[in-house]
């Protein structure tokens, strides 16, 4: 079953490249069918998921490369299930929004399946080489996306975030070698190399492995100073690439630092702990002030997925350092429900921002004013989203970085007295954007806006009532990532 | 030599039937080629074709076979040698196939066969020789009719200016080379490489140092290894594009074979530090081909830098060789990928130049709306070279890597590694070409059934080595046994 949910994208998307050209309608459709299924198909894995087993369920192993002792190894864990369920639902919302958009249909509808393939298998591969090979597969299809249907720049934005990623996932490549190579017999099975944990007490190799997945996962998710290809890519990325880059790809970095860097590595990642804190304090910091300083738009979003995403390193820099097991164990769920949190949150937002951009044809913040009265319901939605966003009590993305913060404390004031002065910043780029967006009065230039349609209202309207259901029930979230983060967090 | 048996004794025609199967249609192709009119000048192309399919029949049982040597010692029947041939032959049939379609309906399209026949019977006969005289002999028999295959041009061109280049480039490198081998003759009394293996161990060092350093010459040109690698951007580039792919092929598949045969018999345990030595060519290849290939304009030639590139990342292995039991299967596997993705980049790249007369950058602009199928197929290629998975060069590169690792190189993997990151930079732009501006001409590339054919059984080979890698190493791993 977990087989057919990574294949099930993939085939629609081989279905779709053979239909007739001059049915672009008729490719969405069947592209919508294929995420529907998929989705379907990750409902089914989490129905048949027991959250209480801390292992790995739905496991399926076989020989992929034998000489090399490389396999097909697939299973899941809770984080991996949740971000596998999130994949599926960012899918489908995609799909429906771009129901009408008849450019090149086949191509585009055949991309962002191959990417979803990637990014299913990837939070399921339990080997080194198989996790490799998906997260590229994961990552390609983007340079495609950016560069077709990108904005003005779009080449150069492509251009750069393929060399960014590249150059991070070769790092990360050789680390994966150096690992393979330490094991005796060589393989890359990460459930044994976790066991083993082969480099993790030589300071040398131990050392240079860490910060050769470092650099492969900080690039992805971004870590300051490797975010520099984020704000090009996302402002020229189409929206439905930009929900996909911020809602799902930045997982990817997050991810790996929680299900391979931190279990393989642990007393390594704890002697670079320090280092670890700084990025994230870093990236907390600067991804807030980048984001109050823009004023478009989309790339104000953007700067924000930066400082959230130091909640993830700031969740995983805490759980290495601290000696309290309890404290290991919140970090790491901050963590992870800041991935699946941010996941719907940021990719909501950027879809409000892309149906702005399609009926006024600016992301200029200045350029709008009072849409609560023009736009009710995108009003709505957005504020409830931003909310959500600037970490309201009672929205999931409260959850996630009151649990980061907390454990923070325990390790050091300063630290998180930084991350809430960093949680202040984001709340006045919150309130900025609001006040500016949907209060006051419209600029008499501003144009025409049309209301939201039942595809867009759909799409968004999705994403906010899960914002909104999780705020609410955090329990079922939380439940199923505990699995995850409790063996984590027991481990070292 | 080994002489003194009587001939009768050694002799054993079936163990080069491959050779012959080539050789015999080759010249009979000689005096037809000059002959045939109109639609007949098909007919040496259908030739060579069938006689390719027979001998890769005749080649493939060598897989299995126990290793033994022929004609008194100087000829190997093993399993390296099949694996070895049957690449240089597939690289002929795609080669052919794309020539065909290329010169269809010219004064040249009788011609070609029988030049790539000639070339890949020396290809061949470089993977299987064990002994110095038929070494020099086949290095000579790869690289003449090569000259000859990039002198055929449709109209005139540089075709002419390349082809002396080429010529003179080759006769000066193969002198040098013979130069060399007289000395190992002269340090050990014999021309047969394990004989050679068996007396060096005894020599003074400095002399088997200099004959290791002038026998590389000739190797590294056919290999285009830095700094023996300066005809070959001219060369591709002046030829038609069909012409530089087989060019950039199989004389490149040959002489990594032949040198692999060379220093595992005759140069045992790292004689002449050569694992450090080709080390240390392997990084400035690598390095070299990749930032010369940043700035070019002109695809062919830019083809012409990444696959010096390329070189460099199979000399990786080679370096590991005598180390790592891991090297010579990643080496066999990566030279077969290579072959798809070098060869479908060429194929694209002279549909393209057919049409347009041109194989600069911007002659492919929106090549994505023009021609969706040459389009993919050049993507593919140019990601697999990249290494991205799940493609050939990807399982290719990482066999390669953990072969130069275990072969105690490890640097050498993070400066191919890096060397990798900055690769992508060309190849992303010519991808970016094609698919991210907009077409500024109407016209498609120029079809053909044998383009399409080329392109089909390449893509397919990228595709499939790169998602189940099993079953190409499995083949590179019988590959991996050669009489020592």
């Amino acid at each position: 079953m977990l087989t057919a949910t990574i294949l099930l994208p993939l085939l629609t998307g081989l279905a779709v490249l053979a239909l007739p050209r001059h049915r672009p309608d008729l490719v969405r459709r069947v592209a919508l069918g294929g995420s529907v299924l998929t989705l379907g198909a990750a409902l089914i894995l989490w129905a048949g998921f027991d959250p209480d087993d801390g292992g790995l369920q739905w496991r399926m192993s076989l020989p992929w490369i034998p000489s090399l002792g490389a396999r097909y190894d697939v299973g899941v864990g809770g984080l991996s299930l949740a971000l596998i369920l999130l994949t599926a639902l960012l899918l489908t919302v995609v799909m429906v929004y771009v129901l009408g958009e008849h450019d090149r249909a086949h191509a585009h509808a055949f991309l962002f399946l191959l990417l979803a393939t990637g990014l299913i298998g990837l939070f399921a591969a339990q080997d080194l080489l198989l996790f490799y090979l998906f997260f590229e597969v994961g990552l390609v299809p983007m340079y495609f996306i950016v560069g077709i249907w990108g904005g003005e720049r779009r080449r150069y934005a492509a251009l750069k975030f393929f060399l960014y990623t590249r150059a991070g996932s070769l790092a990360m490549l050789l680390g994966f070698l150096a690992l393979y190579l330490a094991m005796e017999p060589h393989t890359f099975s990460l459930p044994a190399i976790v066991q083993a944990r082969p480099l993790d007490r030589t300071p040398l190799a131990g050392g240079l492995v860490f910060l050769a997945l470092l650099l492969g996962f900080g690039v992805k998710l971004p870590v300051v100073p490797l975010h520099n290809w984020l704000p090009d890519a996302h402002v020229e990325a189409p929206t439905e690439g930009s929900v996909v880059l911020a809602g799902l790809q930045l997982k990817m970095g997050g991810y790996g630092m929680l299900a391979v860097l931190l279990p393989t590595l642990p007393d390594t990642v704890a002697r670079f702990g320090w280092l670890l804190v700084a990025l994230a304090l870093a990236s907390l910091l600067y991804g807030a002030l980048a984001a109050l300083a823009q004023s478009d738009m989309k790339r104000l979003v953007a700067y924000t997925s930066v400082n959230h995403m130091g909640f993830v390193t700031l969740g995983v820099a805490v759980a290495a350092l601290a000696g309290n097991e309890g404290v290991r164990r919140l970090a790491l769920n901050g963590a992870a429900v800041q991935m699946v949190s941010h996941g719907f949150l940021t990719g909501g937002m950027f879809l409000l921002v892309g149906m702005l951009q399609h009926r006024a044809g600016t992301r200029e913040l200045a350029r709008f004013g009072g849409l609560i009265g023009a736009m009710p319901a995108f009003s709505g939605l957005f504020g409830l989203l931003a909310f959500g966003s600037l970490g309201l009590p009672g929205l999931s993305g409260f959850i996630a970085e009151f649990q980061a913060i907390g454990a923070a404390l325990q390790l050091s004031a300063w630290v998180a007295a930084l991350a809430v002065l960093a949680l202040v910043v984001t709340t006045a780029v919150y309130l900025r954007l609001l006040t500016g967006l949907l209060m006051g009065r419209a600029p008499p230039d501003m144009p025409a806006l049309p209301p939201l349609t039942a595809a867009e209202a759909g799409a968004a309207g999705a994403l906010a009532a899960l914002a909104v259901g999780i705020g609410v029930l955090p329990a079922v979230l939380v439940a199923l990532l505990d699995g995850t983060t409790a063996a984590l967090a027991h481990l070292p | 030599m080994t002489g003194g048996q009587a001939m009768g004794g050694c002799m054993d025609l079936g163990a080069v039937a491959p050779e012959m199967v080539l050789a015999g249609s080759a010249l009979a192709l000689v005096p037809v080629a000059g002959w045939v009119r109109g639609r007949w000048r098909r007919l040496p192309a259908a030739v060579a074709l069938l006689a390719l399919l027979v001998a890769m029949g005749l080649t493939a049982p060598m897989l299995t076979a126990p290793p033994r040597e022929a004609f008194c010692g100087t000829y190997a029947v093993d399993p390296f040698r099949g694996f070895y041939q049957l690449v240089i032959e597939a690289g002929a049939l795609v080669s052919l196939l794309a020539l065909g379609s290329h010169f269809r309906g010219s004064e040249q399209e009788p011609h070609h066969p029988v030049a790539l026949l000639m070339a890949t019977v020396g290809g061949m006969g470089l993977t299987a020789a064990t002994d110095l005289g038929l070494i020099i002999l086949f290095l000579q028999m790869v690289s003449f009719p090569s000259y000859l295959l990039v002198l055929l041009v449709r109209s005139d061109g540089p075709a002419q200016e390349a082809t002396l280049k080429y010529f003179l480039y080759g006769a000066a490198a193969l002198a040098v080379m013979a130069y060399g081998l007289t000395f190992l003759f002269g340090l050990t009394g014999s021309l047969n490489l394990r004989a050679i293996g068996a007396g060096l161990a005894g020599a003074d060092r400095a002399w088997v140092a200099l004959a290791f350093g002038l026998v590389l010459v000739g190797y590294g040109f056919e290999m285009t290894l830095v700094p023996f690698h300066v005809w070959a951007p001219d060369v591709f580039q002046g030829g038609t594009a069909p012409a530089s792919g087989f060019v950039s092929v199989v004389p490149k598949v040959a002489a990594f074979a032949g040198l692999l045969r060379f220093l595992l018999a005759a140069m045992p345990d790292g004689l002449a530090a050569w694992p450090t030595v080709l080390a240390l060519l392997a990084a400035a290849t690598m390095t070299f081909g990749n930032l010369v290939a940043l700035r070019q304009a002109s695809l062919k030639r830019l083809l012409a830098y990444s696959s010096i590139a390329q070189a460099g990342y199979v000399l990786m292995g080679v370096a590991a060789a005598g180390q790592a039991p891991e090297a010579l299967p990643a080496i066999g596997y990566y030279l077969a990928a290579y072959l798809l993705m070098n060869l479908s980049a060429f194929a694209v790249v002279a549909q393209v130049e057919r049409m347009t007369g041109s194989d600069a950058l911007a002659a492919i602009r929106g090549l994505g709306r023009r021609a969706p199928g040459p389009a993919a197929a050049l993507a593919l290629a140019l990601l697999s070279l990249a290494g991205v998975p799940p493609l050939a060069g990807f399982a290719g590169k990482v066999f390669l890597l953990v072969a130069a690792i275990e072969g105690g190189f490890a640097w050498l993997a993070v400066v191919a590694a890096a060397n990798m990151a900055v690769a992508l930079f060309y190849y992303a732009a010519i991808i970016a070409e094609t698919y991210f501006r907009d077409p500024d001409r109407a016209e498609g590339p120029a079809s053909g059934a044998g383009y399409a054919w080329a392109l089909g059984l390449c893509t397919a080979g990228t595709l499939g080595l790169g998602i189940a890698p099993g079953l190409g190493r499995g083949l590179a791993q019988l590959g991996a046994t050669l009489l020592r």
